[in-house]
């Protein structure tokens, strides 16, 4: 077993290739998970039927791992005719699209529960400000609550982000070739599964650790009234 | 309908998943507890050898390295006992190499938790303990760690269903689990929405069981912490 420079150099294009599909799937599901978190998050802190739905959905999506919800959204659906037989068959026959569903549903869990926890940290005094001077809820949630809620989870998010682009690693199960699956393929190709396996590795290592710093940088921009001086 | 031998199967494949999760979940508290113990004082080479250890295994996914772990385990194994002059020939199998990978990578989340846990016991516990003239190994065992207990059971409570859930994913490298078998009913009878929901509904089983558990032993833990005897409001007030 020793590392092969040469291979790993030669193989670069199939893992840069394997890259490129991990992004693709990872950011529509960051944009669409974030989109989906919101009104489960809002919901989650009213009373009565609402928070209850937004309760189970957090429970379920949080509960069962990301690879069965590929598996159950990839070749589960299809079971049912009323996916095989209308044109959803069209966008469910498509691995990406499957991808996207089963990544964004977990995502949406994690977050909702995140954005839930920042609403509720920002002071109730700020709400009751803003009702006083006049402002609407739909101001008051989108100038104040939210920026400040996002000021208070960054931290959180960060870690949620980095779980999100390593399980997009599950995604090589319903027949995507990202950067995990690129690594294999070299591998049975070449039969050294060591250098293909560390170098992709080495690439994940990299996109974690340039995301941390963008974060920290964020954090100093976003959080620099509490740094101190 | 689901057929009961495949329901059966799949229950064999859960034992397995509980095995191999309870396995790693071990391993991650056994590397975890020991970095957190070597980490606690400031030293540069234990320091740089935990930074490297943590980078590595926070930043590359779990499953890539249970792959490396299984293909090229057994070529890693021997060029380490090459150094020491030694030739081993190791198999692995599937399931060392999960219950490997699961627990080195969860063992350095673990580890921040712990350190982080065993910092956060007020220093008069330890000065306290020093002053009655407390022998070590009992400070530790009966002083330190039940209120470490106490303020690391919520973070592992979480890791425990993490670790759990990327038993799951992991069963890619081959692991015979329930995902394995979920996955072969599916390809012999054709119905893979009632297996797969099978799997999804023993997963959310195991995370309500979970915090059914923890609960009882949260409160456990904090016993000291909470009043025994509930206060009543005052009847004047």
């Amino acid at each position: 077993m020793h590392y092969d420079p040469v291979l790993a150099w030669e193989s670069m294009p199939t893992l840069l290739a394997g890259t490129a599909t991990t992004f693709a799937v990872l950011l529509p599901v960051l944009v669409l998970g974030l989109l989906l978190a919101l009104p489960v998050a809002l919901m989650r802190l009213e009373r009565g039927g609402k928070a209850v739905f937004a309760a189970s959905y957090i429970a379920f999506f949080r509960g069962v791992p990301s690879l069965v919800l590929l598996y159950l959204v990839y070749s589960g659906l299809p079971q049912l005719s009323v996916v095989r037989d209308t044109f959803l068959w069209t966008v469910f026959s498509n691995a990406y699209f499957c991808a996207w569903v089963g990544l964004t549903l977990t995502h949406s869990g994690y977050m909702a529960e995140i954005i839930r926890g920042g609403l509720a940290a920002v002071p109730p005094g700020v709400v009751e400000a803003a009702t006083a001077l006049g402002l609407s809820p739909r101001q008051a949630l989108f100038r104040l609550r939210l920026p400040m809620a996002a000021r208070y989870v960054l931290k959180a998010y960060q870690n949620e982000l980095l779980i999100m682009v390593k399980s997009t690693s599950a995604v090589s199960a319903i027949t995507l070739v990202d950067l995990t699956a690129a690594a294999n393929t070299v591998f049975d190709y070449t039969y050294d599964p060591f250098t293909p396996l560390v170098t992709a590795a080495a690439i994940y290592w990299c996109i974690v650790n340039i995301m941390r710093i963008g974060f920290t940088m964020a954090d100093r921009k976003l959080n620099r009234h509490l740094a101190r001086g | 309908m689901p057929e009961m031998g495949f329901v059966q199967q799949l229950g064999i494949g859960a034992l397995m998943t509980i095995k191999v999760a309870v396995l790693s979940y071990l391993l991650a508290l056994a590397i975890g507890t020991a970095f957190a113990l070597v980490t606690l004082r400031r030293r540069l080479v234990v320091g740089f050898i935990w930074q490297v250890y943590a980078s590595i295994f926070t930043g590359v996914p779990s499953l890539l390295v249970a792959f490396l772990f299984f293909y090229a385990g057994s070529g890693i194994v021997a060029s380490l006992a090459s150094l020491v002059g030694l030739t081993v020939t190791v198999d692995i199998s599937p399931f060392a190499a999960a219950v490997a990978a699961l627990g080195m990578v969860y063992g350095a989340y673990l580890a921040d938790l712990i350190r982080s846990a065993i910092q956060n016991v007020p220093p008069g516990q330890f000065e306290a303990a020093k002053v009655l003239l407390v022998p070590q190994p009992a400070t530790w065992l009966l002083v330190i760690l039940p209120q470490v207990l106490r303020l690391a059971l919520p973070g592992m409570t979480n890791m425990w269903i993490v670790v759990m859930k990327d038993t799951a994913l992991i069963s890619l490298i081959g692991l015979k689990e329930i995902m394995a078998y979920a996955k072969l009913a599916s390809g012999v009878t054709k119905e893979p929405f009632i297996y797969y929901v099978l799997a999804s509904v023993f997963f959310l089983g195991m995370t309500w069981l979970t915090y059914f558990v923890s609960r009882r032993i949260e409160s456990w833990s904090e016993r000291g912490y909470k009043p025994v005897v509930k206060q009543e409001p005052a009847h004047a007030l």
